[in-house]
């Protein structure tokens, strides 16, 4: 079952936490208040894709919303969908590589066309040691990332998951739980899949209304 | 329910087939070697292990021409609506090459996943569930573990895994700039080592329910959160998925017989996987890499050693790790540069990667009725 939903975009950011407090908010700027939204220090973050920080930040979210952030259940894993693939980071190595003279590019560049570089970012900084791998099912990549990690749970790799789902200025991150009865407390979007922009402005309504 | 992996191909640049990885493994001479494919380039290295007979059609990939050709024999022979996982790190990446040599932008969109999933569906007849997925250089080890978990859970009868990296400038200008790579060819675990060689492999595994094949009893996945390119030096998370992969299986670290580890040849992973192992195991018993022979091949590194594997368990008998010559401190008693026999009918394979993912499957061997 999904536990809490989370989201950060350039525009706003928030939680939905049936079992607890959902809000809503502007989503901050400065890196100071990225960085205590996120309510822990995290080294390199000046460093991290816009993408990268998107992920950290509504992961963090997705932890607290799930009452998982002081209360952590053992191997907390990752789960990760991107809406526009790898492409942006794929051709800004090559770009700056090739401008480099084609003999040597920029490690950190490098490192950020590993489809999974996010989802190790997030862990390092909020200390979550399960299962991190990036899958994208070809028709409903979003309800796909919620089934693995739930049965990456009812399996027992994992005592939870976080599913993100992101591009470059946007990211969702639900908190995925074993649930007894297909128990589901956020429905996931019925028929085409929004692209994670609008799957957080349709979270942020859904807590307006509430 | 026994989930086995009972069909399966590969092809690395000893050649075609298991039996030629095999046997290229046993005869003990590495499949890596000089490639002029970026002498212009001033690389670190110039060392590739290259299938030197792949087939390229103009505007074709070469994951697109490997895959093609090994999955061949089993087109529309499948039921169509076996699903299918793509393990891979970077795919059709020459279209983004291509796109900005040659100033094609539009080329870039083919490097995306999904398209070759669909060339690979529509190669095969399949009209069911597809994913793109990658864990680094654990991918097609994951992949396994997604596939085994959906035949074990009884969501599929049974899935099809499908694997490939190959040697492109891309990657290689990026192994270069992170210095992880070998001037000579790989000697994973030998105290002269001096970084890993990028190698190309290309491979698919059927997962099913059965009693004949390798068959997958328990695995692990976790990661190391600690640094996004070096690994955890005390092995933690290594650990904790060899203990995983132990407790699903309900077997004990004592009846492991064999280890196929990553074994890249860099000295920082090469140890902490020898931690891992003398932590986990207690005594010695074989330990091999295969990338002394078929360098690094990224996503299918995890399939490749597994298939490996497979055959060890059937012979008894562990591969040399090609290149090795005078094992480092902890590899000592543990690690051989020739063949080795053993007795015994399960094996751990291993598989770490950037980002701190670990895999860790324990398989065991066919059974015979």
């Amino acid at each position: 079952m999904i536990r809490a939903a989370a989201w950060f975009c350039t525009e706003h950011c928030g939680v939905v936490a049936p079992r607890g407090l959902s809000w809503q908010k502007p989503a901050p700027s400065a890196t100071a208040d990225v960085l205590a939204l996120i309510g822990r220090p995290v080294k390199y973050f000046t460093r991290m894709t816009g993408e990268s920080r998107c992920c950290l930040c509504a992961a963090s979210l997705a932890l607290k919303g799930a009452d998982w952030w002081d209360r952590t259940p053992p191997e907390i894993g990752l789960l990760a969908a991107r809406s526009e693939g790898l492409l942006r980071a794929n051709e800004e190595y090559f770009q700056d590589y090739v401008a480099m003279g084609r003999t040597l590019g920029r490690g950190n560049l490098f490192i950020y066309t590993l489809a999974t570089s996010a989802l190790g970012e997030a862990a390092i900084a909020l200390s979550l040691t399960g299962p991190s791998m990036f899958i994208q099912d070809d028709a409903r990549p979003l309800a796909a990332l919620v089934w693995h990690g739930e049965q990456m749970v009812a399996d027992g790799e994992a005592g939870g998951m976080l599913a993100l789902w992101s591009d470059s200025s946007a990211a969702v991150c639900f908190a995925v739980a074993a649930g007894a009865g297909g128990e589901t407390l956020i429905p996931l979007p019925a028929g085409e899949e929004p692209n994670p922009l609008e799957l957080c402005r349709s979270l942020q309504a859904r807590v307006q209304r509430a | 329910m026994n989930v086995v992996i009972a069909q399966s191909d590969v092809a690395t640049a000893y050649g075609w087939g298991l039996d030629a990885l095999w046997n290229g493994l046993l005869g003990g001479e590495t499949a890596i070697s000089a490639t002029n494919r970026f002498a212009e380039r001033g690389f670190t290295s110039d060392q590739a292990a290259m299938i030197s007979d792949l087939r390229i059609a103009p505007g074709e990939s070469r994951a697109w021409a490997g895959l093609k050709r090994i999955l061949s024999p089993i087109v529309s022979k499948l039921d169509p609506m076996t699903p299918v996982i793509l393990a891979t790190t970077a795919g059709e990446i020459e279209y983004v090459e291509r796109a900005i040599l040659e100033g094609d932008a539009g080329l870039s969109r083919q490097s995306h996943p999904r398209f070759l999933l669909e060339r690979v569906k529509g190669l095969l007849g399949l009209r069911g569930p597809g994913m793109a997925m990658s864990s680094a250089c654990a991918s097609s080890a994951a992949a396994l573990t997604r596939a085994a978990s959906m035949v074990r859970g009884g969501q599929a009868a049974s899935v099809l895994v499908v694997t490939c990296d190959s040697v492109s400038e891309f990657v290689y200008s990026g192994f270069s700039t992170l210095l992880s790579l070998s001037a000579g060819p790989a000697r994973p675990f030998d105290c002269q080592r001096a970084g890993l060689s990028l190698g190309e492999a290309f491979g698919w595994a059927l997962v099913t329910s059965g009693s004949e094949g390798t068959s997958i009893l328990g695995w692990g996945n976790t990661t190391d959160a600690v640094h996004m390119t070096a690994p955890d030096r005390g092995a933690a998370g290594l650990l904790r998925a060899i203990a995983k992969s132990l407790a699903m299986a309900g077997r004990a670290a004592h009846e492991v017989a064999l280890i196929a580890a990553h074994g890249t040849a860099t000295l920082y992973s090469d140890a902490m996987e020898m931690v891992a192992f003398r932590a986990a195991m207690g005594r010695p018993r074989p330990v091999f890499s295969v990338k002394g022979g078929v360098g690094h091949t990224l996503a299918p590194a995890g399939l490749v050693q597994i298939l490996v594997a497979g055959r060890a368990l059937s012979l008894g008998l562990a591969p040399p790790t090609v290149g090795l010559t005078s094992p480092d401190d902890g590899a000592a008693g543990w690690v051989h540069g020739e063949a080795a026999p053993f007795v015994g009918r399960l094996a751990l394979s291993t598989n770490s990667g950037f980002g701190g993912v670990n895999t860790a499957i324990l398989l065991g061997g066919e059974v015979v009725s």
